[in-house]
């Protein structure tokens, strides 16, 4: 066979792989690869040989493994080259780029189903391991992070309805700790409950230092923090018709700091997006998926937390002297205006129909998200409430009214979009 | 070399511009980055660095990267398992001592600065190890953690003096980068002065950043180094959140230099990051002209303009394109609103996305980095190259191939670095 194969010569330089010297070197090629120069006598193997990367008409050879090569600007060398050499562009441990991208969307698929579905586990094991004053802290450095995200919304302190507020919030955590609801309550309200009536005890313990204050801002909106802090925005007062309205959902979010929903929220958001941006790195676009995964993933508590803190609401209302199914009430009532002015994204079709200027209200920060939940939650609400509710109130008129007041004169800022 | 030799050789560095196959390199290398979740990055870097590498020849002979992707990968890995507990501990330490969470931002900064010089001095390691030149392996010595105490406290001496130390603190810095370099047994030296340099960064600092720096402290004095928390006040009727300056201010000293500020910002700003490339391209041919090794010597005819065209063709890449998409855009718009339905921008916008992205991608690497490499490799020659042919190869290895983790891990450095 091999005499078959012409012989092919050019001039090259050789390199010993020891020095930098360059040495003028005759290349020839029939089926094997001899170089010779001055003291310089090289046989090499076809098999062995290995070419580096280079521009041609330039051709870098040497055998594998060996430190030393020839360079040549020869095409037809090159060419015969490439034609007798089977392994010549080999790279050792190259060519599985497919095997690397399998590989890796597999790694990547797997860190985000923990960080979608495993790290709310841990969250949901770790937050009630959190120690109180940790919580605190954390609460501490949370709370003006959120409040700027909602665009620095200043805090309502009217003297009035700051007592009434205190006074509310006083009767639910007294119901909460298991105290007699109706001893504490107010002239108007209902004089006592039916012992009947009352739920059984409440799940989870409500933190002593409770803080409760009211913003003004013009999302009809309230959220827990870690700390057992509770915002309510002001529009959220302004859109209640009833005190029992504002109070449930109060309540619901006192729900939400009975079960440390939302320290294990902040666990679970920043540990799943610690997870994302260790793995996925910078470069191209990943930044835009980290930023998805933010968002899809920090998007509130689970619907079976929503569930539980409609349920304890109620209780706990109820255990107050309240009306429970105000929850619902309100509920649907922010609900309709969310549907009003995002029309299009009400992909359930109902009520999208109704279009008469939308007030513009933006939210969803974690009392209501999706419009075909909210029906449910508010019958669930009302079935649990039960049919005596709406007779109860739980504040006095003059007191709802100082409450309503809170944020002094006028009723609403500036709409803010956050 | 005899005395009365004529003019001596000069070895010119080449690099070849054709670029052929950079363009499917760089689309593919950005494609499976982007379905790998950022995996596939190391092997396209790698193939990146292969590629110019191989392209930028010396004396006729290119060189040669030996670098693996699985390596890069493997670093990055190490790095992690060093950076995850460093940023738990950070994180940790800020909540847990709320006496030092105000320092903590600053703690963390100094600590991830310091950390990032030594990891581009390590990852500055492992590419000169992959480096292969005749079959002379380059190498690198000396100590990263020496290097980054050098960077923090030159970094300290030029913020003390408000800038005016930083071509002094980059020539030492390449001194010692090069100073350390290796080829085969010889050692590189470098001669940078900050002096060669001063000139330009002079000009890049009384433009912009002189008079901005001046306000500043005329501010300060102003305000007897203590400035008022009322400066800004939030506006008048406006969105929480949204300030405006202090009318009370108006009339003051500290009012007028404060607006004064404004006005010289919105020069001063666009004026420093056009100077920037005037000056990189400077200090670059100073440094190049400094290096040498034994008796041959680089030589550097950088002109700043060649250092000025890439980013000139790049914008007005970026700025058709953009032109484009605002027509595209509009059409869209129109088309959405006649057919009454808003997801179809949606669409558009993952369009711009998945046309743009690798477009621009590909644009930065064939414009941008192939351009400024080829600008600094052409213009460069080896004085007394007769002297290259004393290198002697080292018996020393490749060394550890994890080194170059860090500098990834913590975002510094980059595939291809301009310059020695």
């Amino acid at each position: 066979m091999s005499e078959h194969l012409s012989t092919v010569e050019a001039a090259g330089r050789y390199f010993d792989g020891l020095t930098a010297r360059p040495h003028a070197v005759s290349l020839r090629l029939d089926d094997r690869f001899r170089v010779t120069g001055a003291d310089i006598h090289r046989d090499w193997n076809l098999l062995d040989l290995r070419a580096g990367d280079s521009v041609p008409p330039l051709t870098r050879v040497g055998p594998a493994g060996a430190a030393d090569r020839v360079e040549f600007s020869d095409a037809a060398l090159a060419a015969a080259l490439a034609a007798r050499c089977p392994d010549l562009r080999r790279r050792e441990a190259a060519g599985g780029t497919l095997r690397l991208v399998l590989w890796s969307v597999a790694a990547g698929v797997s860190v985000l189903l923990v960080a979608v579905f495993g790290v709310p586990r841990i969250a949901g094991l770790l937050a009630p391991l959190v120690p109180d004053a940790a919580e605190a802290r954390l609460g501490a450095v949370a709370e003006p992070q959120v409040l700027r995200f909602l665009g620095n919304p200043p805090a309502c302190t009217e003297a009035a309805g700051r007592a009434a507020l205190d006074r509310l919030v006083a009767r639910l955590v007294a119901a909460a700790r298991g105290g007699d609801g109706a001893a504490g309550a107010p002239p108007g309200a209902m004089p006592g409950v039916l012992p009947g009536v009352l739920p059984s005890a409440l799940p989870g313990v409500l933190p002593a230092d409770l803080a409760v204050s009211v913003r003004r801002h013009g999302m009809a909106n309230a959220l827990a923090l870690p700390g057992a802090r509770v915002i309510l925005l002001s529009s959220l007062i302004a859109r209640a018709e009833s005190p029992d309205e504002a109070a449930a959902v109060l309540a619901h979010e006192l729900g939400h700091v009975s079960q440390r929903d939302p320290t294990r929220s902040l666990i679970r958001a920043s540990g799943s997006s610690f997870l994302l941006s260790l793995v996925l790195g910078d470069l191209t676009g990943s930044t835009i998926i980290i930023a998805l995964g933010d968002a899809v993933l920090s998007a509130g508590y689970s619907r079976e937390a929503e569930r539980a803190a409609d349920a304890y609401a109620v209780g706990l209302m109820t255990r107050a002297g309240g009306n429970g199914a105000a929850l619902a009430d309100i509920l649907e009532r922010i609900a309709k205006d969310e549907e009003k002015s995002d029309d299009q994204k009400s992909d359930d079709g109902k009520g999208a129909g109704e279009d008469h200027g939308g007030s513009g209200r933006s939210g969803g920060l974690d009392l209501l998200r999706s419009h075909p939940f909210t029906r449910e939650r508010a019958a669930t609400i009302r079935a649990l409430a039960g049919p005596d509710a709406a007779g109860r109130q739980i504040l006095p008129g003059n007191e709802w009214a100082a409450l309503k007041g809170i944020c002094g004169k006028r009723p609403e800022g500036p709409e803010p979009k956050p | 070399m005899a005395a009365g030799a004529p003019a001596p050789r000069a070895a010119p560095v080449t690099f070849d511009t054709r670029l052929g196959g950079l363009t499917w390199l760089a689309l593919k290398g950005f494609l499976l980055s982007l379905v790998t979740f950022g995996i596939y990055r190391f092997w396209y870097v790698t193939n990146l660095r292969r590629f110019f590498w191989s392209r930028t020849a010396l004396d006729g002979s290119p060189a040669e990267y030996t670098g693996t992707g699985k390596e890069l990968f493997l670093g990055f890995l190490v790095a992690l398992a060093i950076l995850v507990p460093i940023y738990l501990g950070l994180f940790a330490v800020s909540l847990l001592a709320p006496a030092i969470a105000p320092f903590s931002v600053v703690v963390s900064f100094v600590f991830l600065f310091l950390l990032g010089q030594f990891a581009i001095f390590r990852g500055r390691r492992y590419r000169a190890m992959r480096t292969l030149w005749r079959g002379i392996r380059l190498g690198q010595d000396g100590s990263a953690l020496a290097y980054a105490a050098r960077a923090g406290g030159w970094w300290l001496l030029t913020l003390w003096t408000f800038g005016l130390a930083f071509p002094f603190m980059r020539a030492s810095l390449e001194r010692y980068r090069v100073n350390h370099t290796l080829v085969g047994t010889s050692r590189m030296t470098s001669t940078a002065r900050g002096r060669s340099v001063l000139g330009p960064w002079l000009t890049l600092y009384a433009v912009g950043l002189g008079p901005l720096i001046a306000l500043l402290v005329a501010l300060l004095v102003a305000a007897d180094f203590s400035l008022p928390d009322d400066l800004l006040v939030p506006k008048p009727g406006g969105k929480p959140g949204e300030t405006v300056f202090n009318p009370a201010y108006a009339g003051s000293n500290i009012g007028l230099i404060a607006e004064l500020g404004g006005y010289v910002a919105a020069v001063c700003v666009p004026a420093a990051l056009l100077l920037i490339p005037y000056y990189r391209a400077r200090e670059t041919r100073a440094f190049m002209n400094a290096a040498s090794l034994g008796t041959a010597r680089l030589v550097s005819t950088l002109r700043a303009r060649q250092f000025y065209w890439p980013y000139i063709v790049y914008m007005l890449s970026v700025l058709g394109f953009l032109i484009v998409l605002g027509a595209v855009g509009a059409l869209l718009v129109f088309a959405a609103q006649s057919a009454g339905g808003v997801s179809v921008v949606h669409w558009a916008v993952i369009l711009v996305y998945l046309v743009g992205g690798p477009l621009f991608a590909v644009l930065y690497v064939r414009v941008v980095q192939a351009r400024l490499w080829a600008a600094v490799a052409a213009s460069a020659a080896v004085a007394d190259p007769e002297a290259l042919e004393a290198v002697v190869a080292s018996a020393r290895g490749a060394g550890s191939g994890l080194q170059e983790g860090l500098a990834d891990a913590l975002d510094v450095g980059g595939a291809l670095q301009i310059g020695i």
